[in-house]
């Protein structure tokens, strides 16, 4: 039987493997994705906990964040290939322009 | 029965595709697996009862996310790297987020967990769902355009400007 348990562990079992991604990765193009997983690990948790206490907004939400989201890979594409083109590297250490 | 085996069967996928692109060296196949992750989830939410959310998911992720992020890495040529920071940040990653984990399973065990109760067909309905975005959040529904409309102009004035 599946429960609203099993939802919420596989979401917090994606969003931490998501924050692992952000946290480790170089690569500014899977940091992006990585930050994607996590939204869409939180996604999850708006439907399942809408979905158990037979409430539609949790949907609203979820179509809400992707809204937002979808504005963030556009801008967030743009930014990484300017990176890409002023630095020659994908590596975000590349941004060291404001390190104290 | 046949719902549980294909949860499993999905959520196994889903964080397989996660694992992939956290940890694989090379950005393609952990675009990849980004995209299986998200036709994963996706499927999720069709098992949801918010079938056309799912469709949504798949065309926005597995559609135009990926594309994008897969034509950035073959533009720019693919550099292989795997988790590489420094030890220390490592380190506290891996430990905030056990800690993380730890935090939400305590509240998840005191919480009541009940099997999903059953909704009527017209939950998670087109109409349903259309009804709530132009009453309830018509205004949250227009200033969302206008964000998508402020991101396409970025885009085009950042993807314009010229970097030295």
């Amino acid at each position: 039987m599946i429960t609203i348990g099993h939802y919420l562990v596989l979401a917090s079992f994606l969003f931490v493997v998501g924050l692992i991604g952000a946290l480790t990765r170089k690569s500014a193009i899977i940091v992006f994705l990585a930050i994607e997983l996590m939204l869409n690990s939180v996604n999850l948790v708006f439907l399942a906990l809408g979905r158990y206490f037979g409430q539609l907004d949790g949907a609203v939400f979820v179509f809400f964040i992707m809204a937002v989201s979808a504005a963030e890979a556009a801008i967030g594409v743009a930014i990484t290939v300017a990176f890409i083109r002023r630095n020659k590297t994908t590596a975000i250490d590349a941004a060291n322009l404001m390190k104290w | 029965m046949t719902f549980a085996v294909v949860f499993f069967a999905v959520a196994f996928l889903a964080f397989i595709g996660a694992l992939t692109l956290v940890f694989h060296r090379h950005p393609v196949i952990a675009v990849l697996g980004m995209a299986a992750a998200t036709v994963s989830i996706g499927v999720l939410y069709v098992m949801l009862h918010v079938p056309f959310l799912g469709l949504f998911q798949m065309i926005v992720y597995a559609g135009a996310v990926m594309v994008i992020a897969l034509y950035v890495i073959m533009a720019l040529g693919p550099e292989e790297s795997g988790p590489q920071v420094g030890t220390v940040q490592t380190v506290l990653t891996y430990a905030a987020s056990l800690l993380f984990l730890l935090q939400l399973y305590r509240v998840l065990i005191k919480s009541e967990i009940g099997p999903m109760p059953a909704v009527d067909e017209a939950f998670g309905s087109i109409q349903a769902f259309g009804g709530a975005l132009v009453s309830r959040y018509a205004v949250p529904f227009e200033l969302a355009s206008l964000l998508l409309l402020g991101a396409m102009v970025g885009a085009v004035v950042l993807s314009r400007r010229q970097w030295q």
